[in-house]
Order: C-alpha cells, then sequence, then structure tokens
C-alpha cells in the first residue's frame, strides 16, 4: 500500500501517487460544505505540488460556492491570523510541514483561526466519505478568485506583542535559515523590523528545499556555518510551512528541536509563573523547568489543536512540542515561529543573556527517537499488541495518546504518527547509556 | 427508460449543468485524461465568460499540471482564439471552456488536438477510454510543471487576420458596424477588430460579465435589438456572436436578419472573388453556397454535419472556404476554424470592396428561404423513421450519408436524427418561406410523427 493519511488532522500524501487533485477537489468541497459555502481562505507553502493543488482546492470550494481568498504561499500561522481580520470563516493550508518535497497535504482552520479539533475533523470526514457535497448554481458561484496578502499583517500583530523597541536598540546579529518555504517571505522581514543584522540562507521561495524542512540538528549544518563564521548571537532554522523552529546557539551548536521549548520555557516561566501546555511525547525538561519556577504543565495527545484548546482550558502561558512548535498566546493559539523568534530576541534583548548561557542552565536529559514503518493497516495492531505486553510486564500505562509508561530511569512513549505510516518510539532519560537502554528495550518489545 | 437531461458525454466534449452534473472532480479527471492522451505535453486553455468558467478553469489546471502538462492560460477569449493558439504554439493541444450557445447553466469541455481542430470521431473515443480506464499520467514532486496565464492572445488573433487581409480599402464613409456580442467572449476582440481595420463600431452587449442578454443562438428571433440599432444608427451592417464567438450571423442596413446561412454564402463570395478553389459545406446548408461557386467555377463538397466533417473535407479538397448553415465561416489561410472574428473580417471586405450594401450584395444571389424544424422521437424510432422518408421519395434524387436528404424541384428537404437529443431535425429549403414550410408539413405527416 503506498502512503496516504486521512485522518482529523486532514489529508496528506505523496503526489504522483495517492495524493491526487481529485482527491484535494473532494476534499476542498467538503471543507466548503462544512462551512456552509462562507469565505475561505487558502495559502500555501513552497513545495513543487503547490500549485497543482492550489488549483483543485480552489475549483472545490468554488464548485461548493464559496468566497475564496488566496493568500499565496505564505507561512500558516499567517494565514491563521488572517482568518481572523480577514473575517473568515476558515481556512486550508496546502503544506505538508516537514515531510519531505515530495508529500504535500491540506490542513484545515476554523473561523478561530485554530485547527479544527478531533470532533470537527471527523464531521469533516463524515461529509468527505458520503461524498455529497453543497454545489453552487451558475447564479451563485462565485465568478473569481481574489487575492489578498497575509504576512505584512502578521508582522505587524508580532511587532505589537514583543518589546520591539528594546530589540532594535540591540542591533543583533542573527542568523536564519527558511529552508527556501514559505518563511522565505516572513522571517527576513521579520527580523530586519527588529533591527538585526539578518544572515539569511536558503531564503528563495523558487529553489527546492536545500535539505529537509525539519528543523533538527542533522538539517542545520549550513545554519551552523554561517552562525560562526558571521558570529552571530543565534540562528534560527524553519520548516517549510512556519509552525516549527530550530536553533543553533551563539557558539554554533546546534540545538535538538526539544530544546526550542524548553528555552521558551524558561524565558517564558521566568517572567511569570504559569502553566505550560506540551503533549505526552515532549522531554521532561519542561517539567523540570517549571518546577523550578512555580509553574506548571499540563499534557496533552499529540497534535496542535490539542495544544490550543489545552491552552484555552488550562489559560497557559506558553504552548509547545518537542517537535520545536512553540505557541505564544498573546500572539495567537497555534504554533507560530515568528512568535517564537520575538519572544526569544526579546528576552535576549531585555537580559543581555546569551543564548548558550541559558542553554547551560537548563536541565540535560537524552531523548531518543525513532520511526518503525509499518504497513498502514497494521499500525492501530501494533500498537495494541505493545499494550498488550506492558500490561503483562506490569507497567502503569498513560494512554492519553499512544502508550507511555514511566520506568526507574525514564519514560517511553509508542504512539503512530498522524501523518506518516508509522510507529514512533520516543524515550528519554537522564543519560545516553540509559537512553539507549530504553530504546533497545522498547524496540524489542514492538512487532511488526 | 429515464435519460438524465444534464449530463452530455460526447464526441463535441463534456457538458454539463453547473452545481448539478458538472461537478469539479469530473471536470478533474476528464482533464487528466486529457493530460495523458496528449502525453503531457504544452495545453492552452481558455474560456468564454460564464459565472462558473473561473470554476471550471482550476479544475482542469489541477487534473493537467497532475499528468505532467505545461499548461498555458489565455484567459477569457474566443474558441477559434484557443485553436490558434494551439498551432501558434505547437502545443500538444488545447481545452476550450464554453458550452456555445447553451443557456446560462451550462457549461463545458471541448478538446482540441495538436492540429488546432477538435477531436474527430477516433480520438474522442480515445480519450474516452482513458477515462474511463481511470489510469492516468501522474507525476509528483520535480517533474510537476507549471501553468502560465498569458495575455494577448487576442490581439495576436488580430494581428493575424491582419496580416493576411489588411485593413479595409479606404472608403469614402468608414463603414459603420453595430456588433452584438451576447456579453460573450466576442465583447472585447470583436470591437477592437472592427477598429483595427478601419470601420467604426457600435458596441451592443459587449459586457463579458457572465450575464445572457438575449439567447446566445444568433437566430434572427434572437437578433431584434440588433436589428433596431443598425436602424437607428443608420448602419452598414450589424453583426452577432454567439457566446463562444465562432459563429456569426449578419443584419443588413435595413435592419433585416439576413439569416445565419448567408455569413458563409457572403464569405464565400469574397474569398473566390480572390481566390478560386474548392468549397465546402455541410448537407444542411443553403444551396446559395453552391450558387455562389458556380458563379466562379469552383467545385462544391456537401459533408455530414459537424465541424470535424467539415475540416476533414476541407483538408481533403483543400478547400479555399468552409463553413456550415450555423454560422461558422472556416477561411483556412488565417485560422482552421469556425470563427467569427474571420467572418467580420471578410464580409467587412466584401463591403468595402464591392461598395455594395448587403442587400445589394444579396440582390445578386438567389434568395432562398430555409425552414427547421425539430420534433420529439425516442433514438430507437429514427431508423423506422428514416426508412419511410426513403420509401416516399424513392423517386427522387436522394443523399443518405446524414439521414436522408431528398431534392425535390424547386428545393431540397433533409430529416435527421440528433445524438445529442431525442429529437428529429426536419429542415427545408425552397424559394419562398411558404414553400419551404410546405415541404416540412408534408414529411412530418408523411412520417406521422
Amino acid at each position: 500500500m503506498k502512503p496516504l493519511k486521512i485522518g482529523i488532522t486532514g489529508v496528506r500524501g505523496i503526489v504522483g501517487e495517492t495524493f491526487t487533485p481529485e482527491l484535494a477537489v473532494e476534499f476542498a468541497e467538503s471543507f466548503g460544505t462544512y462551512l456552509d459555502r462562507g469565505r475561505i481562505l487558502v495559502c500555501r507553502d513552497t513545495r513543487p505540488s503547490g500549485q497543482m493543488i492550489r488549483s483543485a482546492v480552489l475549483a472545490g470550494l468554488l464548485a461548493a460556492g464559496c468566497e475564496v481568498v488566496d493568500l499565496g504561499v505564505c507561512p500558516t500561522p499567517s494565514m491563521q491570523l488572517a482568518v481572523k481580520w480577514l473575517k473568515a470563516d476558515g481556512g486550508i493550508a496546502i503544506t505538508a510541514g516537514h515531510n519531505p518535497w515530495q508529500w504535500n497535504a491540506l490542513k484545515f482552520v476554523r473561523s478561530d483561526g485554530l485547527y479544527l479539533n478531533s470532533t470537527q475533523g471527523e464531521e469533516l470526514l463524515d461529509i468527505f466519505h458520503q461524498g455529497e457535497y453543497a454545489k453552487a448554481g451558475s447564479d451563485t458561484i462565485k465568478q473569481q478568485v481574489q487575492t489578498a496578502d497575509a504576512i505584512d499583517e502578521h508582522i505587524k500583530v508580532l511587532h505589537e506583542n514583543f518589546a520591539t523597541g528594546v530589540i532594535r536598540s540591540k542591533k543583533l546579529t542573527v542568523a536564519v535559515d527558511c529552508c527556501n518555504g514559505a518563511c522565505s517571505f516572513l522571517s527576513p522581514k521579520w527580523l530586519t523590523k527588529l533591527g538585526c543584522e539578518v544572515l539569511a540562507v536558503n531564503d528563495n521561495p523558487s529553489a527546492p528545499f536545500p535539505h529537509a524542512p525539519e528543523p533538527k540538528p542533522e538539517n542545520m549544518a549550513q545554519l551552523r556555518a554561517i552562525v560562526k563564521a558571521g558570529r552571530a548571537a543565534i540562528g534560527f532554522a524553519h520548516d517549510a510551512d512556519g509552525e516549527r523552529l530550530g536553533i543553533v546557539s551563539d557558539l554554533g551548536d546546534p540545538l535538538s528541536e526539544e530544546m526550542t521549548l524548553a528555552i521558551a520555557a524558561e524565558i517564558r516561566l521566568r517572567k511569570k509563573a504559569g502553566t505550560v501546555v506540551t503533549n505526552v511525547s515532549t522531554s521532561s525538561a519542561v517539567d523540570i523547568i517549571a518546577a523550578r519556577h512555580g509553574g506548571s504543565v499540563v499534557r496533552t495527545p499529540v497534535g496542535q489543536a490539542y495544544i490550543s484548546e489545552g491552552l484555552i482550558e488550562h489559560n497557559g502561558v506558553l504552548g509547545g512540542e518537542g517537535s520545536g512548535g512553540i505557541t505564544v498566546p498573546e500572539v495567537h493559539l497555534t504554533h507560530d515561529s515568528a512568535a517564537a523568534i520575538g519572544l526569544i530576541l526579546e528576552h535576549m534583548a531585555q537580559t543581555g543573556e546569551r543564548i548558550s548561557d541559558l542553554v547551560a542552565g537548563l536541565p540535560r536529559l537524552t531523548i531518543l527517537k525513532h520511526n518503525v514503518t509499518v504497513a498502514p493497516h497494521r499500525l492501530y495492531s501494533v500498537l495494541q499488541e505493545f499494550r498488550a505486553v506492558m500490561e503483562q510486564e506490569g507497567l502503569e500505562i498513560d494512554a492519553t495518546d499512544g502508550i507511555k509508561v514511566t520506568l526507574a530511569d525514564g519514560w517511553v512513549h509508542v504512539r503512530g504518527s498522524n501523518t506518516e505510516s508509522m510507529i514512533r518510539i520516543i524515550v528519554e532519560a537522564h543519560e545516553d547509556a540509559a537512553a539507549r537502554e530504553l530504546l533497545d528495550w522498547a524496540r524489542d518489545r514492538i512487532k511488526r | 427508460m429515464r435519460a438524465i437531461p444534464t449530463l452530455k458525454i460526447s464526441i463535441s466534449g463534456v457538458h454539463g449543468v453547473v452545481g448539478q452534473s458538472l461537478t469539479p472532480k469530473l471536470l478533474t479527471r476528464f482533464a487528466e485524461a486529457f493530460g495523458t492522451h496528449t502525453g503531457s505535453g504544452t495545453i492552452v486553455i481558455g474560456r468564454d465568460p460564464r459565472t462558473s468558467g473561473e470554476m471550471v478553469k482550476h479544475a482542469v489546471v489541477a487534473g493537467l499540471l497532475s499528468t505532467g502538462s505545461r499548461v498555458v492560460d489565455i484567459g477569457v477569449c474566443p474558441v477559434p482564439t484557443v485553436q490558434l493558439q494551439v498551432r501558434h504554439r505547437r502545443a500538444q493541444g488545447g481545452i476550450a471552456i464554453t458550452a456555445s450557445h447553451n443557456p446560462a447553466e451550462w457549461n463545458a469541455l471541448k478538446f482540441i488536438g495538436s492540429s488546432g481542430l477538435f477531436l474527430d470521431a477516433g480520438q474522442a473515443r480515445e480519450l474516452l477510454d482513458i477515462y474511463h480506464q481511470g489510469e492516468y499520467t501522474k507525476v509528483g514532486g520535480a517533474e510537476l510543471r507549471t501553468v502560465e496565464e498569458v495575455e494577448g492572445a487576442t490581439d495576436l488573433h488580430i494581428k493575424s487576420i491582419l496580416d493576411v487581409l489588411g485593413p479595409l480599402p479606404k472608403t469614402e464613409k468608414k463603414l459603420r458596424v453595430v456588433l452584438d456580442s451576447c456579453n460573450g467572449a466576442g465583447s472585447l476582440v470583436g470591437p477592437k477588430l472592427i477598429e483595427a481595420l478601419g470601420a467604426e463600431v457600435i458596441r451592443l452587449n459587449t459586457t463579458p460579465d457572465g450575464s445572457f442578454p438575449r439567447p446566445a443562438e444568433p437566430l434572427p428571433e434572437n437578433l431584434g435589438d440588433l436589428c433596431r440599432t443598425v436602424k437607428e444608427h443608420q448602419a452598414d451592417i450589424g453583426f452577432a456572436q454567439d457566446m463562444d464567438a465562432d459563429r456569426l450571423a449578419i443584419v443588413s442596413e435595413q435592419g433585416e436578419a439576413i439569416g445565419e446561412d448567408y455569413t458563409l454564402v457572403l464569405a464565400t463570395l469574397f474569398v473566390l472573388g480572390r481566390q478560386q478553389g474548392p468549397v465546402v459545406a455541410n448537407l444542411s446548408t443553403t444551396t446559395a453556397v453552391a450558387d455562389v461557386a458556380k458563379k466562379f467555377d469552383c467545385p462544391v463538397f456537401l459533408t455530414k454535419i459537424g465541424e470535424v466533417n467539415v475540416t476533414d473535407a476541407m483538408q481533403l479538397h483543400r478547400a479555399v472556404i468552409g463553413g456550415e448553415g450555423n454560422g461558422g465561416v472556416i477561411y483556412p489561410r488565417i485560422n482552421f476554424a469556425r470563427d467569427s472574428l474571420v467572418g467580420i473580417a471578410l464580409v467587412l471586405h466584401l463591403l468595402a470592396e464591392s461598395r455594395k450594401s448587403v442587400t445589394e450584395l444579396l440582390a445578386d444571389i438567389p434568395r432562398y428561404a430555409i425552414v427547421k424544424e425539430k420534433i420529439s422521437c425516442a433514438s430507437d424510432r429514427i431508423a423506422g423513421v428514416l426508412r419511410t422518408v426513403r420509401q416516399e421519395f424513392a423517386d427522387h434524387q436522394m443523399d443518405t450519408r446524414d439521414g436522408v436528404k431528398v431534392i425535390v424541384p424547386d428545393g431540397w428537404l433533409l430529416v435527421r436524427g440528433s445524438n445529442t437529443e431525442p429529437i428529429i431535425r426536419v429542415v427545408a429549403e425552397a424559394r419562398s418561406e411558404e414553400r419551404a414550410r410546405e415541404l416540412v408539413n408534408d414529411v412530418i405527416e408523411k412520417i406521422r410523427l
């Protein structure tokens, strides 16, 4: 079977294989039907299949009777903000985020700029499965697609939420790798507005992805070189659509993507105690940090919609995931790498602290991640079998999302991916050796 | 048996009603089939101003791009402009998004081959096979190409016409022309062409906003406003286009709609005056075309009804002019397609060079009346009807290539079924309307429908 993921977070697949234009057309019709033919925004990242999927989405939305506003290529968080100020009923982001360039996906956003929650995702899927869509006749169909720019307004909102004046006064040297993705239109502009000397690399949206669009250390070699050569105070790595952020320190150290949340939590909680919302698969470092500052941590299943809802429910001061996605609630309740950049640079400017020093004071745990490819129809069975093994061994199970077990020297979390056909194993311990042992232990207990 | 009235997939393309049978998924899949059929080459697309045009266009673009095709979108323009661009760009094909004279709730895809001609029956069958198979060329990532929006296709069309015919010869007074574009695809390019030729244009229904100011078929009964406007402004001639600007009808300086058959007659008169050669029309076209050809000693070849049949014969016989009785004029020197813009240019040149009015020109040509009727008839009864006609007129000269055409001493009659509707068409031509109607009624009685 070829990889195709249709679920509550949308539809995702490889273009040229399972992600066909008809699929995109029908999902767009479904969404238009779900939102009662309202005003819907469309944006995309820089993947080569973006144009083709865009046309399919526009056709589906128009056919369902929607009023369509095309934002062109822009980061997903820019579109999510635009849904609010353009008073739209929803939006579709055509982007597969951190997946390789052959992939594309549709992500669905509702009128408050948040992703559909799991109930809403199911309702949308029901419409898709039913196959009966709203259909506009020639007398009501919209004759043209409108356009709008979401980037400048996004920068305006960011500007209002951080101590921009202070940041400008420091004239920080900042390196940024936009991965030739949608952030090419946003980040250099935002950093310039912050008065930084910008060392931008891979900021050409017409060029292919220079590396996998995931801000992990293995993809940060180029950024690291620029940080060192340019003596930058910090380096930022983007994914393809502006949700996740990776960091290279002033010493040229590419940090694990888990560190982004740890850094953000430390910065935030130093200023005011509060609740940090994260998922069950993220490092325990954030718990240690919260405890230090009299804050607390709430853990949800993996997926942005849960983080957003958790922030609302618990009045959280920060959201984030071990993947590098950070939510700064006062900007918007979804991941926004540009907001994370604002938060971090604001701290550096206000305190003069170097990022490497801040990192040195953070708890160092070892987190190991391993993916096991599983046939799509076996994903659930494999998880159930693992659960049975855990129960047999008498371990207490946290079933918030997949199976998480806490052991003497760390924890193990096993879950199916929402976006690819694989089982993700994540283990954490205080030391490398212990972590490796945990990983082996977990792998031994997974039967494909 | 109950047929669904709102979806038609045939050799003429895919026709459906927006919001009912014409869904974006159907459109995207047909575009994928076409992209597969044409080998992922360059495809030119254009559309008429119907309200659903944008939706249909995006569905088509998605389907084409997914097969690895490169798409050139020339925007809102006449169908003959799309055909011209396909040849000009040496593209592998084209898709015209238009439902011609169907009412506003319809739209359609018409497929054009690399020759710039619509697909013939064999090619259309191949395309439909691919569509049914459902296995389309699918490319990913690096092999995907782009869609490019291109302007200036209609300017190029005007240039193509002027390059061959030149501007109108100087006349004492500029020719005054009223153009009724039905708010269709000819709305902007039509007036531009007329002015480029050196005539004065008065615009009627030239706002391409998707509205239908009148039924789109340029039949005399739909041209009341045009006739009035010609008289009001004392114009030399009036032209009426349909929605996609391939067909053309003429109104004389007297404000008389001369009948869409006579468009080809006048075009033939002009062309043969410059260059003699074979003429092609269809079995349903007025005899006046043959009368004009005879004046110049040129042969006439009649074909089955349908543009593809006419163009095939034109290629075979190296015709210098051809067309159909529905107002479609094909002048290969400029464009191998029914082209209302070419028709306008030919007829205006005829007026300017002959220094005669439309009425005067027609006075030199036998005037006939054509009466066309259509009667409900289930498709499985058509064969029986045609057999009856053959029996009834057994002692007359007959042509049975397309239904039955019977030559009577003072005219002819034609009885044929339709592929697209459950009807029988009865057409007769004679010297007077009265007589033509008599012929029609006689046949209808004989076939007892």
